[in-house]
């Protein structure tokens, strides 16, 4: 399958895809659609006091185009989560929400360390967070696992020692 | 969608509105535009939280209420005085005396929200354990934050409380009361509210949710004030004998409300501030609060306390009226005629509708299209959010010029930069 991000050959590529959803999110990626809005985000490392903002405008956003309640709650919350993970998991990195008419895609992009192994990362209560993000309340294990729940695809690219890449899709009609 | 008129309890003096733009850049739901200098309200916006009343150095933006003589076109009147009442006066005058004031202003009769605390504690907690799907429950005794839910959390109006306020409960009590023990016909009978807050002067003249018991009239905290200290002057050294209800002054802080509804099975959380209630109920919609069984919601600092038609500091009003509770004798109103209204369902209240005014365009591409407009626009704009346009940030000059209200005119700092390079 294309991906929305090139793929060197060392990484790892993982995807999960509502079957529902597989033809558009195909017909998406090899159309590549340009946005017709779309908002940046600096996440900084371990920067709690700030991470989240991302997701809250993102949804603010959606809400003056009249996004319904349910939709903008999976979106709420599968952001939200992927926000968390850059600041509590990366170097740091950026959120980009690409806007389009009939479904929202987000890239997550951070600076590494990476994903030693994302099928253990996506299993429930699997975390590796330290003492600090625990403290936070955050660091459950259950990220991953909520922004698969919440979202209608979900792209990760990773590899211990490299940047990972982040990439969730939802229809605003699903 | 026929466009409903809504009523508010704000009025702009023009001639005393100087366009300074202050209240436009309180306002939560950016309601206010400055237009040819003059401040101007989208009523489809505005939530009666009084921001701009408080900001406003002009006087410029008076809050609605009815005049007092209002009362001598009743044979019998009577005074609901909202809890934060109490914290209204220095400590020398004690609450049976303000109460009596009142008394003497012409009111027949004076009855507090008070009386009625204990019996909406108690069905409170009843909702909230019969209705163990919707988590968490919301209060529905601000006004202000109801309509905010309306305008900007529309998603979230089933957790409201469908149960009626502690005012419109006691309206109903005592009209009924009234009529049975003393004779008087409905209308020979006023019953009018002294309010701490523009909202709730909105509430009394467009009753909607947990407002249905219509009032005559309310009168603000403020505008009566004067007139009452100059009965308590003279009532003072000889007052009468009047009963009161201080533990039950409760309604008027949001914090002990939550701390009284709170059970071993009943978590609380009480909010107070119109920014800290916009932030938990963003928390709300995206189930962050799940955890929370009944969420006290009050846009004043303090709550009702902090209502912009009241005299006192919020934070001093807090201390005298826990004071007030904490000195008080146990009481015991009999609500037995009420519990038994609660039984055939008497003080459940219709669901409110939404009045989503935040959408750019009903049409989803539109509004997407227009969004774009609207960044394009941003990105010519200073960035300065000055307001000096009328518009309370550059996005909403953008908005605004999109939505064909304002033109790129509007913005001072860029004709100046324009005047600069023609020079």
């Amino acid at each position: 399958m294309l991906a929305c991000v090139a793929v060197k050959s060392s990484m790892a590529e993982y995807w999960n895809i509502d079957p529902a959803f597989e033809e558009a999110v195909n017909a998406f990626i090899s159309k590549k659609p340009e946005a017709g809005v779309v908002l940046e985000f600096e996440i900084g490392e371990r920067d709690f006091v700030n991470s989240g903002k991302g997701s809250a405008e993102v949804k603010n956003t959606l809400k003056r185009l009249g996004i319904g309640p349910e939709i903008l709650r999976r979106i709420a919350v599968a952001s939200y989560e992927a926000e968390i993970n850059v600041t509590a998991h990366s170097q740091g990195g950026k959120m980009e929400s690409f806007i389009h008419d009939e479904l929202i895609h987000i890239r997550f992009t951070d600076k590494g360390p990476g994903i030693a192994d994302i099928e253990q990362a996506m299993v429930p209560g699997f975390s590796t967070a330290d003492d600090l993000v625990r403290e936070m309340g955050f660091g459950a294990g259950l990220g991953l696992p909520n922004i698969k729940k919440n979202s209608d695809a979900l792209h990760i690219v990773s590899a211990k020692g490299e940047p990972t890449t982040v990439e969730i899709f939802i229809f605003y009609g699903s | 969608m026929a466009e409903k008129k809504y009523f508010h309890a704000l009025q702009i003096l023009d001639d005393n509105c100087t366009g300074c733009t202050a209240c436009v850049r309180v306002c939560p739901t950016e309601a206010i535009r400055v237009r040819d200098r003059k401040a101007a309200i989208d009523e489809n916006r505005c939530i009666d939280c009084g921001n701009c009343v408080n900001v406003c150095q002009f006087h410029a933006i008076i809050p609605r209420s009815d005049s007092l003589e209002l009362i001598n076109k009743f044979k019998f009147k009577v005074a609901i005085i909202s809890s934060s009442y109490a914290g209204q006066f220095s400590e020398d005058v004690s609450y049976p005396v303000a109460k009596q004031a009142l008394l003497e202003l012409g009111f027949d009769e004076v009855a507090e929200e008070a009386y009625v605390t204990n019996f909406v504690i108690r069905i409170i907690q009843d909702y909230i354990q019969e209705h163990k799907e919707i988590r968490p429950i919301l209060s529905s005794n601000c006004p202000a934050v109801i309509r905010l839910i309306q305008v900007k959390y529309p998603s979230l109006l089933p957790n409201i409380l469908h149960l009626e306020a502690p005012m419109s409960i006691l309206t109903r009590y005592i009209r009924e009361e009234i009529q049975r023990t003393k004779g008087f016909k409905e209308d020979e009978l006023g019953v009018f509210l002294i309010v701490p807050c523009v909202a709730h002067v909105t509430a009394v003249h467009q009753p909607e949710g947990a407002y249905k018991h219509l009032q005559d009239g309310a009168f603000s905290m403020g505008m009566i004030f004067g007139k009452v200290k100059d009965h308590i002057k003279k009532i003072q050294n000889n007052p009468g004998l009047i009963d009161t209800y201080e533990k039950g002054l409760t309604w008027a802080l949001s914090g002990v409300e939550g701390e009284m509804v709170e059970t071993p099975e009943i978590r609380t959380l009480s909010v107070n501030g119109i920014e800290n209630v916009m932030e938990i109920l963003s928390k709300v919609e995206d189930h962050y609060l799940d955890q929370y069984d009944y969420i006290v919601l009050r846009s004043c600092t303090n709550g009702c306390v902090g209502g912009c038609l009241n005299i006192e500091n919020p934070f001093v009003a807090m201390s005298r009226i826990k004071k007030l509770i904490k000195d008080a004798e146990p009481f015991d109103f009999d609500s037995s005629d009420l519990d038994n209204l609660y039984k055939e369902g008497e003080f459940a209240v219709v669901p409110l509708a939404p009045r989503s005014i935040m959408e750019l365009d009903k049409d989803i591409k539109t509004a997407i299209k227009k969004m774009k407009q609207i960044n394009e626009f941003l990105i010519m704009l200073p960035g300065l959010n000055c307001s000096a346009c009328g518009s309370p940030t550059c996005y909403a000059l953008a908005e605004d010029i999109v939505q064909g209200k304002a033109t790129i005119d509007d913005c001072v700092v860029l004709l100046k930069r324009h005047t600069k390079e023609e020079d």
